[in-house]
C-alpha cells in the first residue's frame, strides 16, 4: 500500500466517469459521470491525506468542500434538466441543437 | 472492542427484537408471551420463498440483507453500558446516521424490485419521507453533540450525568423522537408499508426467511432508535440505585413502549401533512434547535 | 489501523469500486444504475475510512446514500426507459468516448505509477475529527461561511428553475400543449 497505488486506483476512477460523460446521451446519466469524477478527486485529496502530509487538516476541509460541491451539482443540474424536459420532454441531450451553427 | 463483541451486538438483536415484539402484544392489550412470538417466527421463516412475476431480482433479494445489515450496524453504535459498545468511533452518532441512512436504498430496492405498483409507490414514498425526515435527525443530534463537544455517544452520555439533555434541550427531544420513527417507519409513519392503502406496500411481496429478516429489521431498527434516544436525551445508564445497564435497558423500553403506543393511538399520517411539516416546520424548528444548543452550551455547559 | 487491514480493505475495494463504476454505465436498468453509482461512492467512502479519514469516510457514506437515491428518482423520471426491458440504446460517439476515457484514465495512472511520490508514515498524533472542527470554525471559517452561502444560492436557483413557469413566471412553449391535453384527458 502506498500513494501510487491510491492515486492510480482514482486515475481509473476518473476515467470510467469521463467515459460516463463522453458517452452517455442523457443529461442525467451525465451528472452521474461527473460525479464519479468527484469521487476520484476526493479519494486523491484522501490519499494525499494519508500517505503525504497527515499534518494538513485543511485537505480534510477541502474534500468536505468537494462533497458539498456534488451535492449542489446534483441539485442544479437536476433543477436545469427539469427546465428542459418541462419545455421539450426529453433530457437526451442530442435532442438540444437549438444554437447549432 | 473484544472478540466477543460482534456476537453480542446479533444476540442483543436478536434478543431485543424479541422482548418488543412482547412490548406490542402487551400494549395492544394482550399478555405478552415470547412462545407465542418465537412460533410465530419460525411458522414465517418455513414458508417457501417467492418469486414475484415480473421483478428485478437482484434489488429483491439484496434489500432484506441491507435492511438488516443496516439495523444492526445501528445498534451496534448505541451505548449500552460503560464497557460495551460495538462501534466505538470518535464519529459514533455520524455512524448512527450513516447506518440509518441505508434504509432508504434498502426500503426502495424492496419496492422496485417486487415489480408491482404499490410496492414501487410505498417505496417512493419512503424515499420522500426520509429525505424529509433525515435533516430534522441530524440536526437534532447536532444539538445534543454541541454541549459534550464531541460526536462519540459515550461522551454525550457523560456530559448528561446531571441533567438530562431532554430538561436542557426539549426541542431537539421533540424533533429526535418523530424523526427516528420515520426512519424505522413504524406507524403512524408507516406510509411504505400501509396495509389498508397499499396492500402492505414495499414489503408485501416477501415470503419466508425473508420475509422474517424484513420483520427482525424493524424490530432491531426500534431497538436502535429508542437506545439512542434514551442515550442522547434520557441520560443514557446514569441513574441512582440500580446497576447502568439496567437503567439503559429500562429508560430503551420505556422509550419503545412510548414509540409503540403512540403508533397504536394516532392514525397514519397522511403523505402531504407529513412532508408539509417536515419542510415547513421540522426543518427551521431544528435549525432553532441547534442555536438553542449553542446558547445552553456557552450558559451552563461551560 | 495497521498497514495490512489498510490494504485489506483497500484492494477488494478498490475492485468493487472501479466495477460498480464500469457497470454504471453498462447495465439497462436505470434503477441499477443509480444504485452502482452509490455502490461505488459508499465503497470510496469505506476507502476513505480505510485510509485513516474516519470523519470523511463517515460523512461519504451518510451522504451519498441519500443523494443516489434521489438520483434514482430523476433516472426514472426522464430516462426515456427507465426499466431497461425495450433495449434502447443510450450512448452516443462510441469509439472516441472509449479511446479518450481509456487514454486519459490509464495515462494518469500510469503516469501515477512512474512518479516518484512522498511516503510518510502516519504519525501516532495524526489530526483527528476535533482538528477538522477547529479548521472549520478557525483557520477555514470564511470558505466555510462561503460554502454555506454557495448552497443558499443554489437552493435558490434550484427551485426558481425547477419550477414550473420558470424564473419569471412565464407561459413556457409547452404549455399550450399541456393544456391541450388537460382539456382532452
Amino acid at each position: 500500500m502506498s500513494l501510487t497505488v491510491v492515486i492510480a486506483v482514482a486515475a481509473l476512477l476518473f476515467g470510467i466517469g469521463l467515459y460516463g460523460v463522453l458517452s452517455q446521451t442523457n443529461a442525467v446519466m451525465i451528472v452521474m459521470g461527473v460525479e464519479l469524477m468527484l469521487g476520484a478527486a476526493m479519494l486523491n485529496v484522501v490519499g494525499f491525506l494519508r500517505y503525504a502530509w497527515p499534518e494538513a487538516v485543511s485537505g480534510s476541509f477541502f474534500v468536505l468542500v468537494v462533497m458539498t460541491l456534488m451535492a449542489l451539482e446534483a441539485a442544479v443540474g437536476f433543477a436545469l434538466i427539469t427546465s428542459v424536459f418541462r419545455n421539450r420532454r426529453t433530457a437526451e441531450v442530442d435532442d438540444l441543437t437549438e444554437l447549432q451553427g | 472492542m473484544s472478540d466477543l463483541t460482534p456476537l453480542a451486538v446479533l444476540l442483543l438483536a436478536a434478543g431485543g427484537a424479541l422482548a418488543l415484539a412482547c412490548l406490542e402484544q402487551l400494549i395492544a392489550g394482550g399478555s405478552p408471551s415470547p412462545v407465542v412470538v418465537a412460533r410465530r417466527a419460525a411458522a414465517t421463516v418455513r414458508q417457501p420463498l417467492s418469486r414475484p412475476e415480473t421483478y428485478d431480482s437482484w434489488l429483491f433479494h439484496l434489500a432484506p440483507p441491507l435492511l438488516l445489515v443496516a439495523a444492526v450496524t445501528a445498534l451496534a453504535t448505541v451505548p449500552w453500558a460503560p464497557g460495551f459498545r460495538g462501534i466505538d468511533l470518535e464519529t459514533g452518532v455520524l455512524v448512527f446516521g450513516a447506518a440509518l441512512a441505508y434504509v432508504t436504498p434498502a426500503v426502495f430496492m424492496a419496492g422496485w424490485g417486487a415489480g408491482r405498483p404499490l410496492a414501487v409507490v410505498g417505496g417512493f414514498r419512503f424515499v420522500a419521507q426520509m429525505l424529509a425526515y433525515a435533516m430534522p435527525l441530524t440536526m437534532a443530534v447536532t444539538a445534543v453533540a454541541t454541549p459534550a463537544e464531541s460526536l462519540r455517544p459515550i461522551a454525550i452520555v457523560d456530559v448528561q450525568h446531571a441533567v438530562p439533555m431532554l430538561v436542557s434541550q426539549p426541542l431537539a427531544f421533540v424533533l429526535f423522537l418523530p424523526s427516528v420513527m420515520a426512519v424505522a417507519f413504524i406507524a403512524p409513519f408507516d406510509l411504505p408499508q400501509a396495509r389498508s392503502e397499499l396492500g402492505g406496500g414495499v414489503f408485501s411481496a416477501y415470503t419466508g426467511v425473508q420475509a422474517g429478516m424484513v420483520a427482525l429489521a424493524q424490530k432491531v431498527l426500534v431497538l436502535a432508535a429508542a437506545g439512542m434516544t434514551a442515550a442522547l436525551f434520557l441520560g443514557g445508564w446514569h441513574g441512582p440505585l440500580l446497576p447502568a445497564a439496567v437503567w439503559m435497558a429500562l429508560k430503551t423500553l420505556a422509550v419503545a413502549a412510548l414509540m409503540l403506543w403512540t403508533g397504536r393511538r394516532l392514525p397514519r399520517f397522511e403523505v402531504e401533512p407529513l412532508l408539509t411539516f417536515a419542510w415547513k416546520a421540522a426543518i427551521p424548528a431544528a435549525i432553532g434547535a441547534i442555536v438553542w444548543a449553542g446558547l445552553v452550551t456557552l450558559v451552563f455547559y461551560r | 489501523m495497521s498497514e495490512l487491514s489498510t490494504a485489506l480493505v483497500f484492494w477488494p475495494g478498490a475492485v468493487v469500486m472501479l466495477a460498480a463504476g464500469v457497470f454504471v454505465f453498462r447495465t439497462p436498468s436505470m434503477t441499477r444504475a443509480g444504485l452502482l453509482l452509490l455502490v461505488a461512492l459508499a465503497v470510496e467512502g469505506l476507502l476513505f475510512l480505510a485510509l485513516a479519514s474516519q470523519f470523511l469516510g463517515v460523512l461519504q457514506l451518510l451522504m451519498m446514500s441519500a443523494e443516489m437515491t434521489v438520483m434514482v428518482f430523476f433516472m426514472v423520471m426522464y430516462m426515456p426507459d427507465p426499466g431497461g426491458l425495450m433495449g434502447m440504446d443510450m450512448t452516443h460517439q462510441k469509439r472516441t468516448s472509449t479511446s479518450f476515457a481509456v487514454a486519459v484514465g490509464v495515462g494518469l495512472a500510469v503516469l501515477a505509477v512512474v512518479t516518484d511520490w512522498p511516503a510518510t508514515t502516519l504519525p501516532a498524533d495524526a489530526p483527528d475529527v476535533r482538528a477538522i472542527g477547529f479548521e472549520v470554525m478557525g483557520r477555514s471559517m470564511f470558505t466555510f461561511l462561503f460554502a454555506g452561502v454557495t448552497i443558499l444560492f443554489s437552493m435558490v436557483g434550484a427551485v426558481m428553475l425547477g419550477e414550473r413557469g420558470g424564473r419569471f413566471d412565464l407561459a413556457r412553449p409547452g404549455d399550450e400543449r399541456r393544456a391541450e391535453q388537460e382539456t382532452e384527458g
